[in-house]
């Protein structure tokens, strides 16, 4: 085992990786025999809709992950940004590219007020974000009086949205997402921003105190996890159309589920964005794969709680070995 | 005094690379106070882990109520009715008196804990005392003072016999300290055997009947109190051969000028008052023993404490100090005593921890130039003979003494010319440590200035050139090395 892994192709691309995406090919062979048949293009472009935001939403949280705290207002955030720009566009006549810029304006404005909150004024992550998902479902749903956001139907006038979700079966959404998190990846592993997040998620007291202003960095990692929460909101509207006002907690799960899953390490210091992009397309997997075997939807909870679990355990054997 | 309840002889205890105690004795009887004194690392704590369970001795024998015992843990030592009242007091604030005193064996009621029962108890153990604490006030209500009673009338409810006050004035004020010594006495009528350590000589002429000397994990000597002065001790405790050479004169440039000036510093109980020069090329040691707030000093001065007042000039100019960033900027560097919780981050590379606090001048455009990155991290490995097979090594990985040099290169990759070591050989081995020493003799000969925090007396007199030396958050003396000698530091270090 030990030669195994030292093994330089391996050492590259990092034994995790490689077991996740073993578990990702495992899984497909898994579902096609369960359900009698291969998963077909159908099949797959369903759990693509789901991939595009939860993804944006995954990257973003690990960020926050990576400096030892914890964004749930996310999903929320996603959904009122959704709200409030459907609102815009349609009852206000706001052009649609002002309103899509919207999207991530609501969601930075989120991140900044949760930098503030717990980089600046020192609340525990864990509860500033419940107070802004709170507030963002609060928002959401007073800006739009409690109706749905009906965002225009693809055909429609101001539909070409939609296309950055999927152009005629191209899935262009998920190209989209994955220049962002390559983007992402360059920013959490060649830039100062990146460097400082994981340090002050490793040793927060001891980044301080070789002089760097640790609220500073901590804060951004709060805003860029709102503006993906924001790009988040774009892909989720292309494929949702109808947005309802007081979702979102279970996109923070999965999200979260996603970042754990692909070896971020709860405890901070430690981040992998392509881990958490293939954290992501396991989870989306496991919801049409599920379905396609012929059980109900809710299994997939099940299942997906058991993996987060075994996750932050490795994740936690893991430490307490390196100590 | 009465018959011996307690003693120990001949404990011998080994660490890895260390010999913390070397075939010490200790006698205690009932009806006595027996103080046990020695400087910082001396291993009167180590004796008494040893006693309480928390240590197994390598051998020796301890013999308490005349029977050969061996405690396995401190809760067996205390249902044998040995109890130590801690200086950190481990009370639960948010508790009530009662609820601390009895936590763990609480009067129960059926299934209910009878919290009615248990204020009775506390109050009866108060009235024993003769202390009035209401046992359902909320513990965080209370004053240290009062806290520390309830850690005694915790001990009396375990029917101790043997008590153990580890530097139990530390914290408090001199009226506490007045009833403290009332209730010790009171102890001590009531024939209990009672071990006091502290550092604070007058309360052991006032307190003590006897005293125990240990001086670098050995036995010194005992002797009786009213027999000895308090010079006597001092001698005893600092009495040691000094291998290496103590530095005989100071190295530093009559003409140096004068790098950093602190003025009337204050910040909190620790740092009272506290002003001091340091001039190019100085090193300027900080002698103290444990808690004369010499840590707390560095701390405010580089700002990572809040400090209430003090000026602080930087190469004659005034220079405003809230947070280590402003510190940094004029050209301070600090290398904290706890290398692990706030020097480097062991989770990350031998690189990254060097260039952690200079960046900035490592970017290009808005990534980092990881090649120059390499380059100077190496060079300093070289300069410093960090022993890494990489700069991508985790830091975790690497031994003390080559943390600690990372953590060096991290303030020399930032240039900065005035460098804080808070304890810059704390668990290092020997060969490193040595390695240190030249370093700095280097540094400082180059130009920079140090400020070094120490508590051994030998790396005191072996590398400063002047000595600055505390006692309870205050400036007690401030000595030429050419003057500087064990007695008159350890003189101005139990000042009070």
């Amino acid at each position: 085992m030990e030669n195994f892994k030292n093994l330089p192709i391996i050492k590259k691309l990092g034994l995790n990786r490689i077991i996740l995406v073993g578990v990702l090919i495992l899984m497909y062979l898994l579902f096609s025999l369960g359900s009698g048949r291969w998963l077909g293009s159908g099949d797959i472009m369903n759990a693509l809709n789901m991939v595009d935001y939860l993804g944006f939403l995954a990257l973003g949280v690990t960020f926050v992950i990576a400096t030892g705290g914890i964004d749930f207002s996310i999903g929320p955030v996603m959904v009122c940004a959704g709200l409030i720009a459907g609102r815009l566009l349609v009852t206000f006549g706001w052009p649609l590219w002002l309103a899509l810029i919207m999207c991530v304006v609501v969601g930075a404005v989120f991140g900044v007020f949760n930098g503030i909150l717990v980089a600046y004024m020192g609340l525990p992550s864990f509860i500033s974000s419940m107070a802004s998902m709170m507030l963002a479902k609060g928002v959401g749903s007073v800006f739009t009086h409690v109706q749905n956001s009906n965002w225009p139907a693809s055909g429609e006038v101001n539909s070409w949205y939609k296309y950055l979700v999927n152009y005629n079966g191209f899935p262009t959404g998920l190209i989209f997402l994955l220049v962002i998190a390559i983007l992402c990846s360059i920013i959490m592993n060649k830039t100062k921003i990146g460097r400082y997040i994981l340090c002050i998620g490793s040793n927060r007291e001891a980044v301080r105190l070789s002089g760097v202003d640790t609220r500073r960095w901590e804060a951004l990692a709060y805003v860029l996890c709102g503006t993906l929460a924001g790009i988040a909101a774009i892909t989720y509207v292309g494929v949702i159309t109808q947005v309802q006002p007081g979702l979102g907690d279970e996109f923070n799960n999965n999200a979260i589920a996603a970042c754990v899953m692909g070896g971020t390490s709860m405890a901070g210091g430690i981040a992998s964005m392509g881990g958490t992009v293939i954290g992501v397309l396991i989870i989306s997997l496991l919801r049409v794969g599920i379905q396609a075997m012929g059980f109900r939807p809710d299994y997939q909870y099940i299942i997906t709680g058991i993996i987060v679990a075994l996750a932050v355990f490795a994740d936690i054997r893991s430490s307490r070995r390196k100590k | 005094m009465g018959e011996v309840i307690l003693t120990m002889k001949g404990i011998d205890k080994s660490f890895p690379g260390v010999h913390a105690l070397d075939h010490v004795d200790l006698e205690v009887r009932r009806g006595e106070v027996h103080a046990l004194m020695g400087e910082n690392g001396a291993g009167k704590s180590t004796l008494m882990k040893v006693l309480t369970g928390i240590y197994t001795r390598d051998s020796g024998t301890i013999i308490y109520e005349g029977q050969d015992v061996t405690f396995h843990n401190p809760k067996e030592a205390q249902e044998a009715g040995i109890v130590i009242v801690h200086q950190e007091l481990n009370m639960m604030n948010h508790l009530t008196v009662a609820q601390n005193i009895f936590i763990g064996r609480e009067f129960m009621k059926g299934s209910l804990i009878d919290d009615q029962k248990m204020n009775e108890e506390a109050r009866k153990l108060f009235n024993q005392l003769g202390i009035d604490i209401n046992p359902a006030e909320k513990m965080g209500n209370l004053t240290v003072g009062k806290q520390q009673m309830c850690e005694i009338a915790k001990a009396i409810s375990h029917e101790a016999k043997v008590i153990i006050f580890d530097e139990p004035s530390a914290a408090l004020t001199e009226s506490e300290i007045e009833e403290l010594f009332k209730i010790i006495r009171d102890l001590r009528d009531k024939q209990l055997g009672i071990v006091y350590i502290s550092h604070r000589m007058d309360e052991i002429k006032v307190i003590t009947d006897r005293v125990t000397v240990m001086r670098d994990g050995g036995y010194v000597g005992t002797l009786i109190t009213a027999d000895c002065t308090k010079d006597d001790i001092i001698n005893m405790m600092v009495g040691r051969v000094i291998y290496e050479d103590p530095k005989t004169h100071s190295m530093v440039a009559p003409d140096a000028p004068v790098v950093l000036k602190v003025e009337h510093l204050n910040a909190g109980k620790m740092v009272r008052d506290v002003s001091f020069e340091l001039r190019k090329g100085e090193i300027l040691g900080f002698s103290g023993l444990m808690g004369a707030g010499r840590t707390e000093t560095a701390r405010a001065l580089f700002g990572a404490d809040p400090k209430e007042s003090g000026d602080i000039y930087v190469n004659g100019s005034k220079v405003e100090i809230h947070s280590p960033e402003d510190a940094v900027k004029c050209g301070i560097g600090y290398l904290s005593e706890d290398r692990k919780r706030y020097g480097i981050v062991v989770g990350k590379t031998v690189a990254e921890n060097s260039t952690m606090a200079s960046l900035k001048d490592f970017l290009k455009g808005i990534f980092i130039d990881r090649k120059k990155e390499n380059e100077a991290t190496n060079k300093y490995i070289d300069r410093l003979k960090t022993k890494t097979p990489s700069v991508d090594q985790l830091v975790v990985n690497l031994s003390g003494g080559n943390q600690q040099k990372v953590v060096i290169a991290k303030w020399l990759v930032k240039n900065c010319d005035i460098l804080i070591f808070d304890e810059p050989t704390r668990g290092i081995d020997v060969g490193a440590k040595s390695e240190i020493y030249h370093l700095m003799n280097e540094l400082a000969a180059e130009g920079k200035s140090i400020i070094m925090i120490s508590s051994e007396m030998t790396e005191i007199l072996r590398m400063s050139d002047r000595i600055v030396v505390m006692c309870e958050g205050r400036k007690t003396a401030e000595i030429d090395i050419a003057e500087a000698t064990q007695e008159k530091i350890m003189h101005a270090a139990t000042l009070r």
